[in-house]
């Protein structure tokens, strides 16, 4: 195992394609780092050019200026050879290969290491064995890999990249067209590749929930800049906000995810225990419109005690009372009526 | 790591595949319009016992250069169909339907009716069998990389197919119109040369023919473990370290000489270079080129002995074009990968 440990620096990095001989920079001026065990997140919305500037990293595309250094050492000065056993990819392409087992995919990762005829040495086969116990694959060795899910193939992927023996890993989305569990999963086991081997691991993904609460860093694509800092630290100085111009959609700094704007239907305070069902109770009210007010709420909720059958107690204007059994109800009941209510004002 | 069983499988089965290609070999030697008894064709095969020159003759004159010519080119032609299947991640590639073939017929075309010249060297002789390749690759190399010039910016799998028809219409067309303004000698020898089958190599084209397999076939050796990384793509192929440009450069020379020299002598022969990968595929479930590219080689052979040994028609006195025999046993393979890969994904 190569104890190498590599750090990017990314200096007034301009991204983009050559058409003839015109340039057409898509992002321009980038500064970044990242340091050996950091986890990274790329972040931005689409067609930022997250993948040009990943491409970019990669040496699959040329940068149109500035620099990119790997250590005290030039991107561009590196072999493709000599990339191979710095930096290891996952792309965003699903791979369905026919008749390839998962053993087979892992071992082209020892491509830059075997002799001519790809033969493997025992030091190889245990790389490999390694590798697919690390990422949970042990017994899929003889399974093809356009037999077995997207989560499994997508882990295969990931192991490959092990077996590779690279102290950089650069992943393109790689949870995108995956469930909660396997995505939590991927991210899980990129964290242990940089706390436990100390690896620098950089993957571009729209999974903020789960990227914001996980990665040690992000690289935030706005449309004018590219902004680094720990998720903490681009949440409280407000770059997200920055993400999108919409009035449709707005980011909630509290629970660090975005939400849709909704037209207000009043406000609501809570009365009651405080706990689970108090926060979910919250929720519904914010998903139907309603703002919290203590001071002077239009409706009041009185939050059950008991687990068991509970039942939630309501207060419109303080004259009009309710009673419901479920907060689909609840939410039911209060959105025809105060829905009524904001259309014929009296 | 691989199981032994499935080591043991392969070899078992390559044994197997060895054996029936030595068989049918000799089969093909044996069938033909004159009927010779099987002792007697071991007999000069192996070169013991007494026989009728006339019938060494036939032996080692026609059927045996035609056997090995059989072998050659369902060698070459399964080969330059993997490695296109691999470096266009298509299953449907193949010389023929990428019209390499009919580039390599452009390239004969050119040299027959646009340089009549040449053939006062005689189409026979050694000097003029070299030209004869050497156009074929020039020609078949031109096909392949307007091909890859198209592919860089289409991805589109069936496009590319489409595009490669086009290409390979374009070569005919233009076949057309030289045979249209050509005089009636060069006419002459250019439609004898579309008539081209396996019999009608002779032996010291086949001088000509068994060196130029060779070297392709060896080139293909040496891009083994790059075309195992280049099934996941370009860019997976880069970023472990593989010169893309370079393998490809060396897959599609290859493919120009394998192709173009089968061409050369024996005329366009379809649909063996899609169809035999797909059988190694199936007998060995494999996707790895240390196994699919012996396996290819020997079932290339069998394929091509099989369909020459039935258009002879033992039995009767005429013979099949061998063209339309490989369509009829390749054709049924393609329709079942494409009802295979509903999507065309990747090979």
């Amino acid at each position: 195992m190569s104890n190498q440990q590599v750090n990017i620096t990314v200096r007034n990095l301009s991204v983009g394609y050559k058409k003839g001989k015109k340039m057409l920079a898509i992002k321009e001026g980038i500064n970044v780092d990242a340091h050996s065990g950091e986890l990274i997140a790329l972040i931005g919305s689409n067609g930022i050019g997250k993948s040009t500037l990943l491409r970019t990293l990669t040496g699959f595309q040329k940068a149109l200026g500035g620099e990119i250094m790997l250590n005290d050492r030039k991107l561009c000065s590196f072999s493709v050879k000599e990339l191979a056993r710095v930096m290891s990819f996952v792309s965003t392409e699903a791979i369905r290969v026919q008749n390839l087992r998962v053993w087979e995919l892992l071992a082209m990762g020892r491509f830059p290491y075997t002799n001519f005829m790809g033969t493997l040495t025992e030091e190889d086969n245990k790389i490999i064995k390694r590798a697919i116990q690390q990422v949970g694959l042990s017994g899929y060795e003889d399974r093809m890999i356009d037999q077995i899910s997207d989560g499994e193939r997508q882990r295969a992927m990931i192991a490959r990249t092990l077996v590779q023996d690279t102290p950089l890993i650069i992943l393109d989305e790689p949870t995108a067209f995956l469930d909660i569990r396997n995505k939590y999963e991927i991210i899980h086991l990129l964290h242990d590749f940089v706390k436990k081997e100390g690896k620098t691991v950089l993957f571009s993904t729209h999974d903020l929930k789960i990227s914001t609460s996980e990665v040690d860093k992000i690289w935030l694509m706005l449309d004018d800049k590219v902004v680094e800092g720990a998720p903490e630290d681009l949440i409280l100085g407000g770059n997200f906000e920055q993400m999108f111009h919409s009035d449709k959609v707005y980011f909630n700094g509290e629970s660090g995810d975005f939400m849709l704007r909704k037209t207000s239907l009043g406000s609501y305070s809570l009365k009651g225990p405080e706990g689970k069902t108090a926060t979910w109770t919250s929720r519904a009210m914010q998903r139907i419109g309603l703002v919290c007010d203590e001071t002077n709420p239009l409706v009041v909720i009185t939050v059950p005690l008991q687990e068991k059958n509970p039942v939630w107690k309501v207060e419109i204007n303080s004259v009009e009372k309710l009673e419901c059994t479920s907060l689909y109800e609840l939410t039911n009941e209060l959105f025809k009526r105060l829905s009524l209510v904001s259309i014929w004002p009296d | 790591m691989v199981k032994n069983s499935l080591i043991t499988r392969d070899l078992i089965l390559f044994g197997m595949l060895g054996l029936l290609a030595v068989v049918l070999f000799i089969l093909d030697i044996f069938f033909g319009s004159l009927l010779i008894p099987f002792k007697t064709i071991l007999q000069v095969l192996s070169g013991t016992g007494t026989v009728n020159p006339e019938i060494k003759s036939i032996v080692l004159d026609f059927r045996l250069p035609k056997a090995i010519t059989a072998v050659m080119a369902g060698m070459a032609l399964s080969i330059s169909g993997l490695q296109m299947q691999t470096i266009f991640r298509n299953p449907l590639a193949g010389p023929y339907v990428l019209g390499i073939s009919a580039g390599a017929s452009l390239g004969v075309a050119i040299l027959v009716l646009g340089f009549s010249s040449v053939f006062t060297l005689g189409f026979f002789s050694i000097s003029g069998s070299w030209a004869l390749v050497i156009v074929a690759w020039l020609g078949s190399a031109l096909v392949l990389f307007l091909i890859l010039a198209v592919s860089v910016r289409i991805k589109d799998i069936l496009t590319i197919l489409i595009l490669g028809m086009l290409f390979g219409s374009a070569s005919s067309a233009i076949v057309n119109i030289l045979q249209y303004f050509s005089n009636e000698s060069m006419l002459k020898s250019f439609v004898i040369w579309t008539m081209g089958s396996l019999g009608s190599v002779t032996s010291s084209q086949l001088n000509v023919l068994i060196p130029s397999v060779i070297v392709g076939l060896v080139l293909s050796f040496f891009s083994i473990k790059s075309l195992d990384v280049m099934l996941l793509g370009e860019q997976y192929a880069k970023s472990m370290g593989l010169r893309v440009r370079n393998v490809r450069f060396m897959v599609f020379t290859s493919t120009s000489i394998l192709a173009g020299s089968i061409t050369a002598f024996c005329g366009p022969i379809g649909f063996i270079g899609i169809a035999v990968p797909h059988i190694g595929r199936l007998l060995f479930k494999t996707a790895r080129h240390k196994i699919l590219i012996p396996s290819s080689l020997l079932l290339g052979s069998i394929v091509m002995l099989l369909s020459d040994i039935v258009s002879q028609m033992p039995g009767y006195e005429s013979t099949l074009p061998i063209n339309s025999v490989t369509a009829l046993v390749g054709i049924p393979i393609i329709i079942w990968i494409i009802l295979k890969n509903k999507k065309f994904s990747s090979v």
